[in-house]
C-alpha cells in the first residue's frame, strides 16, 4: 500500500519530488557553507593549540581596521568598473560592426567565440608570457613604440600591474558582450530604423535614440551576468600576479582565499568571503530591482 | 543598412582586422606550443619564422610523430599531463550529467506547475549563482576534509555540478517554457502521468536545449579553477590547475604549457560550435532568446 501511495506522489502534480534533488544539493552546498562561514567568522584558528577558538567579534573589528581589506575592496571595484566599461563599449562597437549578413561575417562571429572556452587560468598564463618584459610580444610592441620602459615590467610595476591583468580580462570577455549584443541587434524590428532614415536622422542619432533604448534590456542582462563574475575575480590575479606587486592587484576573493589557505587565518578568511558575498548579493539584487531584469 | 560599395568594403576590412586582433593571442599561444625553447625566448618575438616541433606535445601527452607514424609512449616526467586531461574529462562529464539530470527535473516543475513561492524559488536559485566561489570553497574544504572527499572525483563532480545548477535550471526552464503547455494538458486528459509526459513528450522535444545546457555545463567545469585548486591535492587535478606545474624554479616551460593549453581548447571549441544556435541564451542563463 505504502509503495502505491509513494508512487502516486512521485507521479503527481506536486512539485516537491521534482524539486527535491535540487533543493537538497543547494542546501548542502550553499546554505550550509553560508551558515558555516558565519559561524567561522566568530572563531579563529589558534596554531599553538591547533584548534578553532571563539573570538567574538574580533574578526569583524579587524576587518574594519584592516587597510589591506579596504584597499582590496577599492581594487575589486576599480577592476569591476574598468572591465565592465571597456567590455560594454568595445562589445557594442564590435557588435555593430559585425551586425551584417555579408560574406564571412558568420565565420568571424565563430572565431570570436573561441576566447570564451579557454580556461581563465590559462588565459592568465598566455598574457603572463605575452607581457614578459624580455620576450613577451605585448611588452616588445609597447617598448618599440616607446610606451613602455624596459625597466618597468608590466606585471611587476605597481602602477601598471592591474592594467596588465585587465587586458587579459577584457580580451577574454569582450566577445561575450559581442555575442549577446549581436543577438539583441538581430532581434530589433526594422520599422523604427526605416522611419528614422526617412526623417534623415544621423547614424549617431539613430544609435542614441533607437538602438540604445531598444537594447536596454539586453544590456542590463549582460551587465548583470558579467558583473557578478567580475566582482569575484580570482583566476587572473592568482595566476598572473598573486596580488602583487605590493598589494596592487589584490582582489577580495584572492585576499579571502590567501588568508584561509596561505596564512591559516580560517576565521578571518571566512569573514572576508562573507563580506564579498554580501556585497555581490546587495548590488546584484539592487540592480535587478532597478533595471527590472526578469527571469 | 546598405551603404555604398566602399563603405561595405571598409566595414568588411574593419571587421576582419578587429577579429584578427582578438585571434592573435590564440595564434601566438598555439605557435608557442610548436616552438623550440630558443624560438620562444627570442627577442624580437618570433611570430611566423620558426621551425615547428612536436616535442612539447610529445612531452605533455606522450604522443610522438616519428618516422613510424604516430606512436604513443606514456612516459613519466612531471610534464606528462595525459592523466590530468583524463581527470578533467571525467569530472566535466559526470558533473554535467548530474547537473543536467537534477536541473531538468526541477526546471520542468518550475515551468509547468503552479505553486506558492515559485517566483521566489527561481530568485533563490538565481541568487546561488551570485555566491563567490571562495565563499563556498572555504567551508567546503573543511567539510570535504571530514568526509574524505578532498582530492576525489566524487568531491569535484559534486562541487562542479552545484556550480552549474543555477545556470542549468534557469536555462532548461526557458527551453521548457518554449514548449506549449497545451501538449501536456491534452496528454493528462488522455490519462498520462506527469512523469510519463516529462519523459515521453517534453524531454524529446527539448533535446536541443538539453544539449546546449550540457555543453555549457561541460565548458564551465572544464575551465573552472578555484574549486579545483582548493579541493584537490595530488591524485585528481584538472587542466587549468596543473598549468602552474610548468612554472619551475629553473624557469617556466612555456612550450609544454602552451601545448596543453592549445590542446585543451579544441574539444571545448568544437562543442560550443555545435550548439551555437543556443549560445547566447545559455550565456545569459536563459533570459535572452536568439
Amino acid at each position: 500500500m505504502r509503495v502505491a501511495q509513494a508512487r502516486r506522489f512521485v507521479i503527481s502534480d506536486h512539485p516537491l519530488p521534482w524539486l527535491l534533488p535540487l533543493v537538497a544539493i543547494l542546501l548542502v552546498f550553499t546554505v550550509y557553507p553560508l551558515i558555516y562561514n558565519i559561524w567561522l567568522s566568530f572563531h579563529e584558528f589558534v596554531p599553538r593549540r591547533r584548534a578553532l577558538e571563539f573570538v567574538g567579534t574580533e574578526n569583524w573589528v579587524q576587518l574594519w581596521n584592516d587597510t589591506r581589506f579596504w584597499q582590496s575592496l577599492v581594487i575589486t571595484f576599480t577592476y569591476f568598473a574598468i572591465a565592465l566599461v571597456f567590455e560594454l563599449v568595445l562589445g557594442m562597437a564590435i557588435a555593430l560592426l559585425l551586425d551584417s549578413d555579408g560574406f564571412g561575417f558568420g565565420f568571424l562571429r565563430g572565431v570570436l567565440t573561441m576566447t570564451l572556452v579557454i580556461p581563465p587560468a590559462i588565459v592568465g598564463m598566455m598574457y603572463l608570457l605575452m607581457e614578459d618584459p624580455q620576450f613577451g610580444v605585448i611588452s616588445y610592441l609597447l617598448q618599440s613604440i616607446g610606451l613602455l620602459n624596459s625597466n618597468n615590467p608590466i606585471l611587476a610595476t605597481a602602477s601598471t600591474a592591474l592594467a596588465g591583468v585587465l587586458v587579459a580580462e577584457i580580451w577574454q570577455w569582450t566577445p561575450f558582450m559581442v555575442l549577446i549584443f549581436l543577438a539583441g541587434l538581430r532581434a530589433l524590428p526594422p520599422e523604427p530604423y526605416e522611419a528614422a532614415m526617412i526623417d534623415g536622422a544621423s547614424p549617431f542619432q539613430i544609435f542614441r535614440r533607437i538602438t540604445l533604448p531598444m537594447m536596454s534590456k539586453v544590456i542590463a542582462i549582460a551587465v548583470l551576468v558579467r558583473g557578478i563574475d567580475l566582482f569575484r575575480v580570482f583566476d587572473y590575479v592568482f595566476v598572473m600576479t598573486s596580488g602583487g606587486p605590493g598589494a596592487s592587484t589584490y582582489s577580495l576573493s584572492l585576499y579571502a582565499w590567501q588568508q584561509t589557505f596561505s596564512f591559516v587565518k580560517w576565521g578571518y578568511g571566512a569573514t572576508l568571503s562573507l563580506v564579498t558575498l554580501v556585497i555581490i548579493l546587495v548590488i546584484a539584487n539592487l540592480f535587478i530591482r532597478i533595471a527590472k531584469v526578469k527571469w | 543598412m546598405n551603404g555604398s560599395f566602399s563603405t561595405r568594403m571598409l566595414r568588411t576590412i574593419a571587421a576582419w582586422v578587429v577579429v584578427a586582433i582578438f585571434f592573435f593571442p590564440i595564434y601566438y599561444w598555439t605557435s608557442v606550443a610548436f616552438k623550440h625553447g630558443n624560438d620562444i625566448f627570442n627577442r624580437p618575438p618570433k611570430l611566423f619564422a620558426f621551425t615547428p616541433t612536436f616535442d612539447n606535445f610529445q612531452k605533455v601527452f606522450g604522443i610522438s610523430l616519428g618516422s613510424g607514424g604516430i606512436t604513443v609512449t606514456p612516459g613519466g616526467g612531471n610534464f606528462y599531463m595525459a592523466p590530468r586531461v583524463w581527470d578533467s574529462i571525467v569530472i566535466a562529464t559526470l558533473s554535467t550529467v548530474l547537473a543536467v539530470a537534477i536541473a531538468t527535473l526541477a526546471a520542468y516543475a518550475l515551468s509547468r506547475m503552479n505553486f506558492r513561492g515559485r517566483h521566489s524559488f527561481v530568485g533563490w536559485v538565481l541568487s546561488t549563482r551570485m555566491m563567490p566561489p571562495v565563499a563556498v570553497a572555504v567551508p567546503m574544504f573543511f567539510i570535504y576534509k571530514n568526509f574524505g572527499l578532498i582530492d576525489t572525483y566524487t568531491g569535484m563532480v559534486l562541487i562542479h555540478a552545484l556550480m552549474n545548477l543555477p545556470l542549468a535550471v534557469l536555462l532548461m526552464k526557458s527551453f521548457f517554457d518554449d514548449i506549449p503547455s497545451e501538449i501536456d494538458e491534452s496528454a493528462i486528459v488522455d490519462g498520462a502521468s506527469r512523469f510519463m509526459i516529462f519523459r515521453r513528450i517534453v524531454l524529446p522535444m527539448a533535446k536541443g536545449g538539453i544539449a546546449a545546457t550540457a555543453v555549457l555545463c561541460f565548458i564551465f567545469s572544464w575551465t573552472e579553477f578555484l574549486f579545483a585548486l582548493t579541493l584537490t591535492t595530488t591524485s585528481v587535478k584538472t587542466v587549468p590547475v596543473v598549468s602552474s606545474t610548468f612554472v619551475t624554479s629553473i624557469g617556466t616551460a612555456w612550450g609544454n604549457m602552451a601545448a596543453l593549453g592549445a590542446a585543451s581548447i579544441i574539444p571545448a571549441f568544437i562543442f560550443i560550435l555545435l550548439v551555437q544556435k543556443h549560445l547566447v541564451r545559455g550565456l545569459t542563463m536563459g533570459s535572452l532568446k536568439q
